[in-house]
């Protein structure tokens, strides 16, 4: 089991490192330099700065210095926000990012798991038609969809909530009820299929010729088979939050990560978006692994490699 | 003395789409305390959903238990509540299913499935278990049990599950055990040692027995008396022996013909049983089986499956031989 | 007199029996329809509309539905309903062509992993790995941003993103189906792998490869119109619900129904491609066969 774990980890770091060649390769692509204003800087200037940063050597000089700054922790200079370095603009983004992620992602299991585990045990009542139908519409709706209806409810038309911003429950909430609902109806219909299954096995008979009490039969029988599936589909559902939470701070105006990629797209800010990059793709495989971890702890079948 | 179990007239229909299927069209049997009887009959003919009947195990949307008594130490269970089903089953009446291999829970360890059973019928404390667990497994005949138990399932094969049922099923000394096809799905040298098991453990604890079973060898070898069932219904009861001997169905002569015997040349023909079951959503008038048998008459036709005694305590609901005629002899 | 159960059923292909189950499946029909209506609004809008999506009228600015524009007007005076269908064109273009992109790639690169099997398997797979380590949405902004704003562009930058799940799909399909005895027998036959990967195993696998692309398409219709909406989309002034979407976030307090529009016109649409895909999943589903 350790063994298993140590190998993920270790196979973290060749991914990423392909990951890092890719996304610098393809900013060299990207038309137009980091100095791009509206006023045409003098040739001259940009040379210079361009040799400040080093961004006249030639590429593998360059990819090779990037990677020996980032083991060190230090992901470089900013070229929008010449004054803060890269890891810096990061980690300020970094806690909004994160608390939007895990907010939406315990939103969508409290919502999600009960909501499928209550529809299949009424199965063909109202609770499992409705249950249904709102998880086959929500599965469908993407984020930001479902955030622009809750913003004009909400802000527009009963100035409720905020429009956006950072600060407090007011704020978090729409964004993380938006990024939320599609992983919500998904695991839901998860749950309520893979219950189904489970109650129909074999060894749930056994429990009920041995005189169990349906309750005990659902959570202490039932229960852990049914999440195997749903513990599946967690880490991509979560490596989904991840990538859904850009959208939403942009439309939410949240100060995350997400934001910034943007503006270092469009800035051609080398170092920012370099940086956002691997950041998400470290915490998807992070995420990736503890879910594979949690799923061998869940599944004992599958705990010997 | 009054039989432990006694089912009378039971009837269990599942309602399909295409119609009812009466998958249990009234039948009887009795068993008495510390015996061992076997249900006996093709795939199909609703000897499980008769046990499962009793255990009132049914899946419940689309199958109902229309008709009929199962008194149980003078109990009716079919009236009884929720509650005191749930006493009953595992406590005073046990069952083992005939698929090892779905029949545990793969997430649960062994022990704990074990446990469990003592927790709630014995008022066991979990720690308390445990000497008791490893006690069961050594009856069964699981190795380093103290280890064992902490396994999985998957780390058993299927003669050691079904070894495992066994040991669930006795936790609580039940009265009575129900085995469905307990060897069924094993090998046939695995299939020797799981029946001996059984034999000696109810033989112990002078518990009842009823083997459901599609083998002949088997009941042959383990039951006291037989019960042959043919298209949801029972066709003809009796003492082993004498069933064996003097089939006074031509339903258990044909079963008997089709099996090769020792006793006989080796190149005698096995004759089986011409044609298929009836189809269940269109049971033929009459007899069930009469269809697929050889020696019908008109009169078959219009059979309500009525028993006569064919020899002491040995019944039989063919019209032939409620005329003294049996033609299927041959010993 | 002999009753014999009669068990035998009249015989139906695959595909014969899955547009059977297909048809029944009103929610799918539903969905199909619904895709119909967009499509066919989408192409005839020109000739139906007497705006045009660049049409821009000052004195007509903001103003909600009404006879004249039955969905209102934007901030430039165009005429909403007009913009939402030249939009309509975008999103149904990108989703559908973008997976002409997804399965040229895919499905090769998928097949020939699978059938060629070790060293170069191995390495195809991680490579697969690593494009599922990005966050696609991610990659397909940077590559936006190298390619540019045409619409063919988007069909590429999304096509060259997406094309890994189909190529895990199709590797997986061949994989199983390369044990089964069909494919011995070809092979005893002295058939070449090209021409079983191409007759036998490729049409064996279709069925989960078609629903698979079903859902694709409102994934790459999402990918386009959140691209848009950030401003790293299709170039403006071509309407696409994206940016339809982000021109309405400006006057947002004045006229919410600019964004709601579009907003619900994603929706709908990714809606309909779902339970198209939902029905053609269970349609093709061989445990259903009966």
């Amino acid at each position: 089991m350790l063994k298993y774990i140590i190998k993920r980890i270790l196979w973290i770091i060749p991914v990423l490192l392909a990951v890092a060649f890719i996304t610098f390769s393809l900013m060299h692509l990207v038309p137009g330099g980091p100095w791009d204003r509206d006023k045409q800087l003098a040739p001259q200037v940009v040379e210079n700065l361009n040799h400040k940063y080093g961004l006249d050597k030639p590429f593998v000089v360059q990819f090779k210095d990037f990677l020996w700054n980032t083991v060190h922790g230090n992901l470089g200079v900013s070229y929008s926000y010449q004054d803060r370095g890269v890891t810096n603009i990061l980690l300020e983004g970094l806690p909004k990012t994160a608390t939007l992620g895990i907010i939406a992602f315990i939103l969508a299991i409290l919502i999600g798991i009960p909501l499928g585990m209550v529809a299949a045990l009424k199965q063909n009542s109202a609770v499992d038609y409705a249950s249904v139908l709102f998880s086959t519409i929500f599965a469908s709706i993407p984020g930001f969809v479902l955030g622009i209806l809750l913003m004009i409810v909400f802000s527009v038309e009963l100035h409720w909530l905020p429009t956006g911003g950072w600060g407090g429950i007011k704020q978090i909430i729409m964004p993380a009820f938006a990024l939320a609902a599609m992983s919500a109806a998904y695991i839901a219909r998860i749950t309520r299929a893979s219950m189904l299954e489970v109650m129909h096995q074999d060894y749930i008979r056994t429990a009920r010729a041995k005189g169990l009490s349906e309750r005990v039969i659902l959570f202490r029988h039932a229960l852990r088979n049914a999440l195997i599936p749903v513990t599946t589909v967690a880490g991509p559902e979560l490596a989904f939050l991840v990538s859904g939470s850009f959208i939403i701070e942009n439309l939410f105006s949240i100060p995350g990560i997400g934001r910034l990629f943007v503006q270092g797209i469009f800035a051609r800010d080398y170092g920012l978006v370099m940086g956002a990059i691997l950041f998400y793709a470290l915490a998807v495989a992070l995420v990736n692994l503890i879910v594979d971890t949690l799923y061998a702890v869940v599944d004992p079948r599958i705990r010997y490699e | 003395m009054a039989p432990l179990l006694k089912v009378d007239d039971l009837a269990t229909y599942f309602y399909t789409q295409g119609g009812v299927v009466k998958a249990v069209d009234g039948i009887s049997y009795e068993v008495a305390r510390g015996e061992t009887i076997a249900l006996m009959g093709e795939s199909g003919c609703g000897k499980t959903i008769s046990a499962l009947s009793i255990l009132r195990l049914l899946p419940a949307s689309q199958v109902k238990i229309v008709a009929g008594q199962v008194l149980f130490d003078g109990v009716d269970l079919l009236k009884a509540s929720k509650k005191e089903m749930r006493k009953v089953r595992g406590g005073n009446i046990s069952m083992i299913f005939q698929e090892p291999m779905t029949s545990l829970n793969p997430v649960l360890t062994i022990g704990r499935q074990i446990s469990e059973v003592l927790e709630l019928h014995q008022n066991m404390k979990r720690r308390e278990t445990v000497q008791e667990v490893i006690r069961l497994l050594n009856l069964v005949g699981i190795p380093q049990a103290e280890r064992r138990m902490r396994d999985y399932p998957h780390h058993f094969s299927g003669g050691m599950r079904q070894r495992v049922m066994i040991a669930i099923a006795i936790s609580c000394r039940p009265k009575l055990i129900i085995a469905d096809e307990p060897t069924t799905a094993v090998d046939v040298t695995i299939q020797a040692q799981l029946l001996e098991l059984l034999r000696g453990i109810t033989r112990e604890l002078n518990t009842s027995l009823i083997l459901i079973t599609h083998n002949l060898g088997i009941v042959a070898r383990y039951a006291q008396r037989i019960y042959v069932m043919y298209a949801g219904r029972i066709v003809e009861h009796g003492p082993a022996q004498d069933v064996y001997r003097y089939p006074g169905h031509p339903y258990t002569a044909g079963l008997l013909a089709s099996v090769p015997r020792l006793d006989e040349p080796r190149k005698t023909r096995l004759t089986p049983v011409e044609g298929q079951p009836p189809d269940p959503l269109y049971p033929p008038p009459g007899c069930p089986f009469q269809p697929r048998c050889t020696y019908g008459v008109p009169q078959c036709q219009r059979s309500k499956g009525d028993f006569v005694e064919v020899t002491s305590g040995h019944y039989s609901s063919c019209c032939l031989a409620q005329n003294g005629v049996t033609p299927w002899e041959k010993t | 007199m002999a009753v014999v159960a009669s068990t035998s059923q009249p015989h139906h292909t695959l595909w014969g029996d899955a547009f059977i189950r297909l048809r029944r499946n009103r929610l799918a029909i539903a969905g199909g329809i619904v895709i119909l209506l967009i499509g066919l609004g989408a192409i005839f809008v020109p000739l139906i509309s007497p705006y045009g999506y660049a049409k821009q009228d000052l004195d007509a600015i903001l103003q909600g539905p009404s006879w004249g524009h039955p969905l209102g007007t934007d901030a430039l005076g165009r005429d909403v309903l007009t913009r939402l269908f030249y939009g309509a064109r975008i999103s149904l273009a990108v989703g559908l062509f973008a997976q002409a992109i997804v399965l040229a790639i895919g499905l090769p690169v998928g097949a020939f992993s699978a059938w060629v099997g070790g060293r170069v398997d191995n390495i195809i797979m991680r490579l697969v790995d690593v494009m599922y380590a990005f966050p696609d949405i991610l990659l397909i902004i940077l590559l936006r941003a190298i390619l540019g704003g045409t619409i063919y562009m988007m069909f590429l930058a999304i096509g060259l993103v997406a094309w890994v799940n189909v190529a895990r799909l199709s590797r997986g399909q061949i994989l199983s189906l390369k044990q089964q005895d069909f494919v011995t027998a070809a092979r005893a036959m002295g058939a070449s792998g090209r021409y079983i990967t191409l007759r036998h195993l490729l049409p064996n696998s279709l069925g989960p490869i078609i629903v698979a692309v079903t859902f694709n398409v409102p994934r790459a219709i999402f990918a386009e119109a959140a691209l848009s909406y950030i401003g790293i989309g299709i170039n403006p002034p071509t309407p696409s619900w994206g940016n339809m979407i982000r021109d309405g976030y400006d006057v947002i307090f004045a006229a919410p129904y600019l964004m709601i529009f579009p907003a619900i016109a994603i929706g709908i649409l990714m809606l309909a491609f779902t339970f198209l895909g939902d029905g053609l999943r269970d349609a093709l589903d061989p445990r259903l066969r009966r």
